[in-house]
């Protein structure tokens, strides 16, 4: 095994726990994760602009969750003690300040509709989420790569003009149309998996899985079509213009050898940065899907907690969606550079 | 003399095929005392290949005819465009399927040209094999070295991988790269331009084919690399009894290794001859200002290196007569006419000129 | 939120060049068959968007709302209602073209307000460098972390849903998203001689940008602009459908599923018949932008 940094050590094996130091300090030196580390600094103002962003935005809805948590027949009084409870009369910087202190050591506070604590209500609710859009993410990776390499095996050929048509077509439902018109199809006609409702894994594995099947493949058949007409169009370059392909095809292999081998291990590097700062995003997804089939996951609480004002919980919502953002991309990064064999071992000397 | 019993070419007609020495007017002297006549291990008889682009027909390669045989170093010398790497990766089919390639390539008698893909995949490697000009992006990226060599084994030859795997460090050893069970396991990044030619040859070796073709091999190194890994070929050459085809644009290269050499322009061949024969005999006006382009210690400080005038050739659009007429400072009316068929005018020497240079000895 | 936009960089048509030497022919036939996958599209838009604003213009319709309970829940191919009617007996088939004026509204003014200044600022990004690029690209990042979906629901909840507020609401998500875009495409080019030379002889900044950066980036952002549109018309169907958009009875696309969603079982033409005008609008405006784009590509 090479070791690129240390002394030239002779042949003969290294053991283990050499490799990993000598990797470890491979990865150190390399320039690429210095450039985490640089993003990862960036990504701290913009955590605390989110915050401050979802702190302001809270603040400037009209209606009174004082008055709201009171009810409609509580006297004025009631209302004001209450506003002094919760410490909504101090003014919005200290208030700020207050959860910003308490977020740093993830104390979300309470819900005010429930009064359970936030940091409950989401250890109860991701789960779901995560799970949602786990099983979505793998949908959509099992439904995007095997079509675009038979795609790209003979580019405009039959199979390719058809991949390419419903491909585009997928793309274009909205993820909301195509979770009803599931609902109608396979839920209400041949009644294979629930419209709405959410088992959960303790309860039934089969019925866990089965009741997110469903909202599962609306938020992954949007981006399998997306990944895959990517991925499509990058082993098509690949092939077509990349000398090494000539290189394969000059040893005599076989050209679904070299389509797969060769080509597809390059183009899943391109798409692998994709894939991840997409999933960030999906978050956004399941707000609405979780409306539609009625999952207890975050983005319903989201919803609720909006209607009722519940700030505590909508900053904390707030603010585990956007570090799931930017996690998810700076994750990317790390798993590219630790991928890449080019950033792994660095140039030895000549 | 292998090019005499190949084809002599005229232009569009028949091919005279591999005459016996001394018979009819076309074809020359007795070959090299290497053993007797050689059969040829590759003939290529009035090959073309046509390409279509926006609607317009180009003729990459328009009329070549060659052969070489085994141990045999041959070296085609043209500028981009000429025709050269097209011609040879013809020979292994490697063109887009848009190409029509037209003629015969024989391969120790077998004709390539039509042949079904996958009989065709069972030459390239065995039989016939090429190294290219990019090593950096001619090696898969992120594969390491071993495995890319082992992969060309394994596709023709039924070796377990553990034997794979001495074979591919034997091969490394071969071709001269130091540290050779290291670099198995290494990725290309990690090594220099000419370490990575090496390996190239290395997987070009593999299956110990019979012809190497070499396109513009070391056109990609420094010049002392160049002269390292031009031994290398040459010794493998010798080791291995393979004939060498190597492409090029550098004439100094070919004069140094070459045993013959074929100059292409605008898709033809248009000049022939063993080294010796051409380098002191130039012929072709083309030729001459090739030579005569490369630069030379004993040439005056601060003289203006001649080059050759006006630019390459279009080959949707030949002229009629000689392709080489607009350039060329020697041309006259018959050039622009008529188009100079090759033949050979002395014994061992073709040329495709109405008036070629007959000079004495060039230094 | 729904959909994503594809990346330029990765999603390149099938470019035919294996030998460098000898370039291959992009496409046969340039003429009538080529155009055809950018007319019909563009063809097909062109009508929807004339429908949807000249029709009820030109032929009497029922109105979108205010209709008769006598006439509610009419089938398709009912006399005087082609698509029928909705529970409160709105005619479908103008509530589509009502609607559809709303979902062309929203989306070609989300995506212009985004063009405009997201693009105004990811070019002034790219060009200046430095600490404007830093803040401004921060200001951007906060933007996409943050979930539209909150901004949307605050604004609506705060204003009340209407369609300007949606333009609103949808802005912020179509302006940093142009604004990455356009930074990406002006970074390259300062390193270009031109963008030198142009600095180098004193041209004030704004007329550098405005005569060789923006006309150098339009084209990119041009056809990311079009597919924006179909992305922005799929998030005000969102909107709509969480009742953020067009307050109902107003029809929107999106309100008209959520109102469908409810009586799926019984009436799925209630959901079927918008949501066939959705996807329709959004794969033309795919296909026309790809068609686009592989134009684009190959000039």
């Amino acid at each position: 095994m090479s070791t690129s940094i240390l002394e030239p050590v002779g042949v003969g094996a290294l053991g283990p726990g050499d490799r990993a130091t000598a990797m470890a300090r491979t990865i150190l030196r390399s320039p690429s994760l210095r450039l985490i580390g640089r993003r990862l600094l960036t990504a701290i103002p913009v955590l605390f602009g989110v915050t401050l962003l979802a702190f302001i935005v809270m603040n400037l809805l009209p209606g009174d969750a004082a008055r709201e948590l009171s009810g409609i027949n509580a006297t004025p009084a009631e209302v004001h003690a209450l506003t002094i409870k919760l410490h909504l009369n101090y003014p919005f910087w200290v208030r700020y300040g207050d959860w910003l202190g308490g977020a740093l050591q993830l104390h979300f506070g309470t819900s005010l509709t429930s009064g359970v604590s936030v940091t409950s209500i989401l250890a109860q609710r991701l789960p779901v989420t995560f799970e949602l859009v786990g099983y979505g993410f793998v949908i959509s990776l099992v439904l995007a790569v095997p079509p675009a390499v038979l795609a790209a095996r003979r580019p405009n050929g039959l199979f390719d003009r058809i991949h390419l048509a419903v491909s585009l077509t997928g793309l274009s439902i909205a993820p909301y149309v195509l979770a009803l018109l599931l609902v109608i199809v396979f839920a209400v006609h041949l009644g294979w998996f629930p419209a709405i409702g959410f088992v959960s894994v303790s309860q039934s594995v089969g019925g866990n899985l089965r009741s997110l099947t469903l909202p599962a493949f609306s938020l992954g058949f949007g981006l399998a079509c997306f990944y895959t007409r990517l991925l499509r169009a990058d082993i098509v370059e690949q092939m077509q213009s990349q000398d090494y392909v000539v290189t394969a095809q000059a040893k005599g292999l076989r050209p679904s050898r070299i389509l797969v081998r060769h080509a597809l291990r390059n183009s899943l590097f391109g798409f692998l940065t994709v894939v991840g700062v997409n999933l960030g995003s999906l978050i956004g997804v399941t707000v609405i899907t979780e409306q539609i089939f009625s999952l207890p996951g975050i983005g319903y609480e989201l919803l609720q907690a909006i209607d009722n004002r519940d700030v505590p919980v909508v900053l904390a919502t707030v603010v585990v969606f956007a570090v799931i953002v930017i996690a998810a991309n700076l994750l990317t990064d790390l798993l590219y550079a630790v991928l890449d064999p080019r950033i792994r071992y660095g140039r030895s000397a000549a | 003399m292998s090019a005499a019993e190949g084809a002599a070419v005229t232009d569009g007609t028949t091919v005279a095929r591999a005459a016996a020495p001394g018979t009819g007017a076309g074809t020359s002297a007795t070959p090299v005392a290497r053993g007797g006549p050689a059969a040829p291990l590759l003939e290529i008889a009035d090959l073309h290949v046509h390409f279509r682009q926006r609607g317009q027909d180009v003729a990459a390669v328009n009329g070549l005819s060659y052969a070489t045989e085994a141990g045999r170093t041959l070296a085609i010398i043209g500028e981009s465009g000429s025709g050269k790497t097209v011609s040879s990766r013809a020979i292994v089919g490697l063109l887009p399927p848009s190409a029509k390639v037209t003629g015969s390539i024989r391969f120790l008698g077998e004709e390539l040209i039509g042949l079904p893909e996958p009989q065709m995949r069972r030459h390239r490697g065995p039989d016939i094999a090429m190294v290219f000009q990019d090593p950096a992006r001619s090696l898969h990226p992120t594969m390491r070295i071993g495995q890319q060599i082992v992969e060309a084994i394994r596709a023709h030859l039924p070796l377990d991988r553990k034997a794979a795997r001495e074979r591919a460090v034997e091969l490394l050893r071969l071709v001269r790269l130091p540290a050779a069970e290291r670099r198995y396991e290494e990725y290309p990044h990690q090594l220099s331009g000419g370490m990575r030619q090496r390996v190239m040859i290395a997987i070009a070796l593999a299956c110990k084919p019979k012809l190497l073709i070499a396109d513009e091999a070391t056109t990609a190194l420094d010049v002392t690399t160049q002269a390292q890994v031009m031994e290398l070929l040459l010794d493998l050459q010798q080791q291995l009894g393979m004939a060498l085809v190597m492409i090029s644009h550098d004439m100094g290269l070919a004069a140094t290794y070459a045993d013959e050499v074929i100059v292409m322009y605008a898709g033809r061949a248009v000049e022939r001859a063993t080294t010796a024969e051409l380098f002191s005999h130039v012929r072709m006006p083309y030729t001459k200002a090739l030579l005569e382009a490369v630069p030379r210690i004993d040439r005056p400080a601060h003289a203006r290196l001649p080059v050759v005038e006006g630019r390459p050739p279009d080959l949707s659009a030949l002229p009629p007569g000689c392709a080489f007429a607009p350039r060329c400072p020697g041309a006259q009316d018959d050039c622009r006419e008529s188009r100079p068929p090759l033949e050979e005018h002395e014994p061992g020497h073709l040329w495709a000129c109405w008036h070629p240079c007959m000079g004495g000895r060039q230094p | 939120m729904a959909a994503q936009l594809p990346d330029v960089a990765l999603s390149t048509p099938v470019a035919d060049t294996p030998l460098s030497a000898v370039p291959e022919s992009g496409r046969r036939g340039r003429g009538a068959l080529h155009s055809l996958d950018i007319w019909i599209p563009a063809g097909f838009l062109i009508l929807m968007i004339a429908a949807c604003y000249l029709w009820p213009l030109v032929y009497h319709m029922p109105p979108p709302v205010g209709g008769s309970i006598l006439a509610a829940n009419l089938p398709p191919l009912s006399p005087g209602h082609i698509f029928g009617t909705d529970p409160v007996g709105n005619d479908i088939l103008s509530r589509i073209f009502y609607g559809g004026r709303v979902s062309f509204e929203v989306g070609i003014s989300t995506t212009l307000i985004g063009l405009v200044i997201g693009g105004l600022l990811g070019t002034v990004a790219g060009y200046r460098g430095g600490a404007t690029d830093a803040v401004i690209s921060r200001v951007l990042d906060v933007l996409i972390a943050f979930p539209s979906l909150v901004l949307a629901l605050a604004i609506a909840e705060a204003l009340g849903p209407s369609e300007l507020h949606t333009i609103w609401a949808l802005s912020f998500y179509s302006i940093p998203l142009f604004g990455r875009l356009a930074r990406a495409a002006t970074l390259p080019l300062g390193e270009q001689t031109f963008m030198l030379a142009a600095r180098v002889s004193g041209t004030k900044a704004r007329r550098v940008l405005m005569r060789h950066v923006v006309p150098n980036i339009l084209p990119q952002l041009m056809t990311f602009a079009l597919l924006g549109v179909g992305v922005a018309i799929i998030l005000e169907g969102a909107l709509s459908f969480l009742g953020l958009g067009v307050p109902a009875p107003g029809p929107s696309w999106g309100n008209m599923i959520a109102l469908g969603f409810q009586t799926m079982t019984s009436q799925p033409d209630l959901v079927l018949i918008p949501s066939a005008f959705l996807c329709a609008t959004v794969i033309a405006i795919n296909v026309l932008g790809d068609a686009l784009r592989a134009r684009g590509a190959t000039r």
